[in-house]
């Protein structure tokens, strides 16, 4: 067939107008590269995150958005183009969810709840920090204020991925189609608890607590990005064995099979 | 589900030394992770403390040590009743596994509650959540490990509604929770050593 033996554009192309998976392809690469934008931007460019001091005074503040004034306004400028990616990445974990045997409610409320978390996550930080940086001569405690309100409404986010964990997890855990393993739900427990965990940086402006502590921040992330790791390989292993059917989801056949019959011949 | 669901008599599995695990694997997986950030909680924890010295020590002179040591008693007990829950539902005797269903809930409550208590008599006190670093850890660990406990109820739940009707009873599922409940005691009782035992 065409698909095996052509050059790797001309199966681009085959796969483009003929692949009934392309959709969901498209969403998975989708959840690639936006998180690998979304780390280059918040670590790298805007260096707004590991987040800086919450306890820092005004002039540090101002020093600090002084320090960043490029890397703020080119990167969020990014970032605005970018955050309408997470409409096909929430479209594909709420298919995970419509593929199970459960109620459409499941899909439904994760879809509202995950896009509902895009705006104070990503857009509303986005804008604060903007116009904190876009004119260095404001009055500066005007300046400390948008740092404030950037950063909480970031840390903001935590209850809506906390309920968007325990209902990807209900799901999982009583899905009888099995397309996520059974640990993938328990792994939703943990990340919703390490949600729990930020709650107190409201309240601490300094230690472990406090937006930027060891435990509200470092450990929550570094939970967090495993988490994602799991949910981005556990994605592409439903599409690989997605069959547009109603009941269980398939295993894959052995490896050996699969490369006879490459993953776009297999579908017909 | 599994073979488990038949319910193997416990003199054949003896015969037959297969690799075993209780429940559903994937229970493991949670497990383990739980146990890594709780790790990491602690870690944090005694390094604070050792920038701190005089501040825990003093700090921890405030907790009641009857409080800590009820509490765990209690979980214990809670443990021992969930495992005996397994063991009966094991050989079958489901009234008997119900009624250590209800025995682990009941420990449990008794848990909360004096850990309610205990809360109470430490705000009274004048130590709250942000009174000094120590308390914001001993707040947090026994609020989060709280939240596990509750998370723990609505499992126990689930062991009950499974044995309660002849048209379910998956050992499985129960065995499952009862490990779920026993993660819960373990992480008390690494709680309860640092808070309260660590010097």
């Amino acid at each position: 067939m065409s698909t095996q033996t052509g050059s790797l554009a001309s199966r681009f192309v085959w796969n483009f107008r003929h692949n009934p998976k392309r959709e969901l392809w498209f969403a998975w690469w989708v959840i690639v590269v936006f998180y690998q934008l979304y780390g280059l931007l918040f670590f790298v460019v805007t260096r707004v995150q590991p987040p800086p001091s919450p306890g820092w005074d005004t002039p540090t503040v101002v020093q600090w958005f002084g320090d960043h004034h490029l890397g703020i306004l080119a990167g969020f400028g990014v970032v605005f183009l970018i955050t309408g990616m997470t409409a096909p990445i929430n479209a594909l974990l709420a298919y995970s969810m419509r593929r199970m045997s459960v109620s459409p409610i499941f899909g439904y409320s994760y879809l509202i709840i995950y896009s509902l978390s895009a705006v104070p996550g990503m857009l509303v930080m986005a804008i604060a920090m903007t116009v904190g940086a876009l004119r260095p001569d404001r009055d500066p405690a005007l300046i400390q204020w948008l740092y404030d309100f950037a950063f909480l409404s970031f840390s903001g986010t935590m209850g809506v991925f906390m309920i968007g964990s325990l209902v990807w997890m209900a799901a999982v855990l009583i899905d009888k189609n099995r397309v996520f393993p059974k640990w993938f739900g328990y792994l939703n427990l943990c990340n919703a608890l390490t949600e729990v965990v930020v709650a107190p940086a409201w309240i601490f402006r300094r230690g472990v607590f406090a937006w930027n502590g060891a435990i509200a921040w470092w450990i929550n992330m570094v939970v967090f990005v495993v988490y994602t790791a799991v949910f981005i390989v556990l994605l592409r292993k439903m599409i690989e064995r997605e069959d547009f059917g109603t009941g269980e989801l398939p295993d894959l056949p052995p490896k050996a099979q699969r490369k006879q019959s490459s993953s776009v011949g297999a579908v017909q | 589900m599994t073979n488990l669901d038949t319910g193997t008599p416990p003199e054949q599995a003896e015969r037959k030394p297969v690799r075993f695990i209780p429940g559903q694997p994937d229970m493991w997986a949670f497990v383990l992770f739980e146990t890594l950030v709780f790790t990491s909680y602690f870690v944090v924890y005694l390094i604070s403390r050792t920038q701190n010295r005089e501040l825990y020590l003093q700090s921890q002179a405030d907790l009641d040590l009857r409080f800590g040591v009820f509490n765990t008693v209690m979980l214990l007990f809670s443990s021992w009743a969930v495992a005996r829950c397994v063991q009966a539902s094991r050989e079958g005797a489901y009234r008997d596994a119900l009624r250590d269903a209800f025995l682990t809930i009941f420990f449990g409550v008794a848990f909360l509650v004096s850990k309610v208590l205990e809360w109470i008599t430490e705000i009274r006190i004048g130590n709250t959540f942000t009174s000094n670093e120590f308390f914001q850890h001993y707040f947090f660990l026994t609020s989060i490990h709280c939240v596990h406990l509750l998370i723990g109820f609505v499992v126990l739940g689930v062991v009950v509604y499974q044995l309660w009707s002849p048209a379910r009873r998956s050992q499985q599922l129960v065995e499952t929770c009862a490990t779920y409940w026993h993660t819960v005691d373990f992480l008390w009782v690494l709680i309860f050593a640092l808070l309260y035992v660590v010097r």
